[in-house]
């Protein structure tokens, strides 16, 4: 592997649950909102310690979105994705910001999301995959 | 001599003889000696010293090139040689004038060097004023030092003043000659030589120098334009990487192979991930770090060849850097935010642990003078401590990347660390002097050159940017193709004379 490339984060910070990488905080989250298959999943402002994959086109329930995986640096496991680009304008402000999925990461008190027994469970203005 | 009667007197054929060779020219005369019958044969051919210009690019006048050839003989001392090519050629190197000059010059026969330098042709009456004011100033102060001030008096107001050039200096002459001992006459006018001989071949070459070249052909021209040529070579050479002096019986030309790019050695000692690999200062040792918490310092042989020497053990992380003393003889390695240990390069010996109570250490680098050592801590501050552990300074840095690197430039007056996501700080502690480098996305590493002149800064975009730091910073210039995104990657200087870089890259080649 190699030594890792790392930023440290301050704060109320969200991990990597495999490896404990630092992936956001909690004052960059923007809305709480969004589900996945997984479950809940974050929209952050900006995140850190995470690479991203290749583009790729997928429909969401808010309509065609061009997005990459995103990856923990440390362990390679897939964190969520970024928002390259919206198709609807309305979907615009998404552009340049990230998901993570909250079954991936653990919270700022270490907490665990665990999935729900009801995937419909939940808001239903959020994207779902 | 066919025209000449048998019968006549001998006193009366010598006579005859005499006058006729006074009017031939030397050529004829030269010939018709060599050959007696030389009445009854052609005139040589027209000899090849007719063509104006030699050289494949028909861009160099023959007589110029002959004289500054003649020129380097003499200065060679090979006077002889220079005679003979003078001879031969037909291309004098000076003219008879100007020879003449030069040996009134030499024989300190001022006056009469005055007179030749009037015949000499000059056009510009400046310059034979100029010419003709540093002579009389020679005069003036040989009468001085033979202590004959009324002959200096007369020559400094007949000879001198009415030249009407370099007032200043008049001036100054004046006052020397009103209160000079002979002792401020030697300190104030190093010019004059031990002797009259030595100061007379200064002012000689005083002379060539506001004479046209023309007339003096300048010294050492020859040697002058052949360094030219090897200095437009050198820098035509792309791949410049020779410690070897340049020659001149071939074009220089480094090749690309001059470039490492063969694996001439697997070093098999470490058991896990090597992070960090510096040579000694030297050059003789290799010290590698490694994520199996030690570091190996290896010693480079007479083959080129590196030999494991000590296996330094003692830390509970991994071995993220290691920084060589400016002696080589100790070195400093980094536990991933743990400790910095000091290790004693012939007996393989820690030396000494630095550590921060509740706070892990990042980097560490060493002062010139060697008895003071710079660390980062995980908590962005960095610490001066001497080598008995004792913090000497303490300074708080805004840092979030786990790297912090920093190196001491200028005798340990520069500091050079990471001071933010994507600046780097310029610190001189003499002056408390601070100056920024500001970079369009995050540093991962950076790296000093020898001088201490340059930087190399590594980025997550992917690219390397070369700063020139010597006074307010400036980007000269920029470079990428490598990969970079996960870890730590890093570049150095390397090569003849530092005039290449090398990058770690994540696609598996440097």
């Amino acid at each position: 592997m190699g030594r890792l490339f790392l930023m440290h984060l301050d704060g109320n910070v969200y991990s990597c649950k495999h490896c404990r990488t630092q992936l956001g905080v909690a004052s960059d989250i923007i809305s709480k909102a969004f589900h996945c298959r997984h479950g809940k999943a974050y929209l952050f402002h900006k995140v850190a310690n995470v690479t991203s994959g290749v583009k790729e086109d997928r429909m969401m329930m808010t309509g065609m979105h061009t997005v990459s995986d995103i990856f923990c640096v440390g362990c390679g496991s897939i964190v969520g994705w970024k928002y390259e680009a919206a198709h609807e304008k309305s979907q615009r402000y998404k552009e340049g910001k990230f998901i993570l999925e909250r079954y991936k990461v653990s919270g700022p008190d270490g907490s665990q999301y665990w999935i729900p027994q009801d995937p419909h469970l939940g808001g239903s203005d959020a994207d779902d995959i | 001599m066919g025209g000449f009667e048998d019968d006549e007197p001998p006193s009366k054929r010598a006579r005859a003889s005499s006058v006729e060779s006074a009017s031939l020219p030397d050529c004829f005369l030269f010939s018709k000696s060599a050959n007696p019958l030389g009445s009854t044969m052609a005139r040589p051919l027209p000899s090849q010293g007719k063509e104006a210009m030699v050289g494949s690019k028909g861009v160099i006048k023959k007589e110029e090139f002959v004289r500054i050839i003649s020129k380097t003989l003499y200065s060679l001392g090979y006077e002889k040689s220079g005679a003979v090519l003078e001879e031969e050629s037909g291309i004098t190197l000076h003219n008879p004038m100007v020879n003449l000059f030069r040996e009134q010059v030499i024989d300190g026969n001022w006056d009469n060097a005055v007179v030749t330098l009037n015949k000499i042709g000059l056009q510009d009456v400046n310059i034979m004023k100029s010419a003709a004011f540093l002579i009389l100033e020679q005069k003036f102060f040989e009468l001085l030092r033979n202590d004959n001030v009324m002959g200096a008096m007369k020559t400094l107001r007949r000879e001198i003043t009415p030249l009407g050039v370099n007032r200043k200096r008049v001036h100054e002459l004046s006052t020397c000659m009103i209160s000079c001992s002979p002792q401020q006459l030697f300190l104030g006018f190093s010019k004059l030589g031990i002797d009259s001989s030595s100061s007379r071949f200064k002012l000689l070459e005083e002379l060539q120098k506001v004479l046209p070249p023309t007339v003096m052909v300048p010294e050492r021209r020859l040697e002058n334009l052949v360094e030219q040529a090897l200095t437009v070579q050198r820098d035509a050479c792309y791949f410049h990487n020779s410690v070897d002096g340049l020659s001149l019986y071939i074009d220089h030309h480094c090749g690309k192979d001059q470039l490492p790019s063969r694996t001439l050695q697997v070093l098999h000692a470490h058991h896990d991930e090597v992070w960090f690999v510096q040579f000694s200062n030297n050059g003789k040792y290799l010290a590698s770090a490694s994520n199996d918490k030690s570091a190996i310092i290896w010693e480079v042989n007479e083959d080129g060849e590196l030999l494991l020497r000590h296996t330094l053990s003692g830390h509970q992380k991994s071995v993220m850097m290691v920084a060589w003393s400016s002696d080589d003889c100790q070195l400093l390695t980094c536990g991933q935010e743990e400790a910095i240990r000091r290790w004693d390069v012939k007996s393989g010996k820690c030396l000494h642990v630095y550590e921060h109570p509740g706070i892990g250490l990042r980097s560490c680098a060493w002062f010139r003078d060697g008895k003071q050592i710079l660390s980062g801590l995980a908590d962005q501050t960095f610490c001066i401590w001497d080598l008995d552990g004792k913090e000497v300074d303490c300074w708080k840095g805004q840092r979030s990347a786990t790297t912090s690197d920093f190196a001491v430039a200028k005798d340990g007056n520069l500091i050079i660390s990471l001071s933010r996501d994507n600046a780097i700080l310029l610190f001189d502690r003499e002056t408390k002097h601070e100056r920024i480098i500001e970079e369009g996305s995050t540093i991962t590493s950076f790296s000093l050159s020898e001088d201490g002149d340059f930087l190399l800064v590594n980025l997550v975009s992917e690219e390397i940017h070369l700063w020139n730091i010597r006074n307010d910073p400036v980007r000269v210039n920029r470079y990428n193709g490598h990969k970079h995104s996960r870890f730590v990657i890093r570049s150095c200087f390397g090569g003849s004379e530092q005039a290449f870089i090398a990058s770690g890259s994540e696609d598996s080649q440097v």
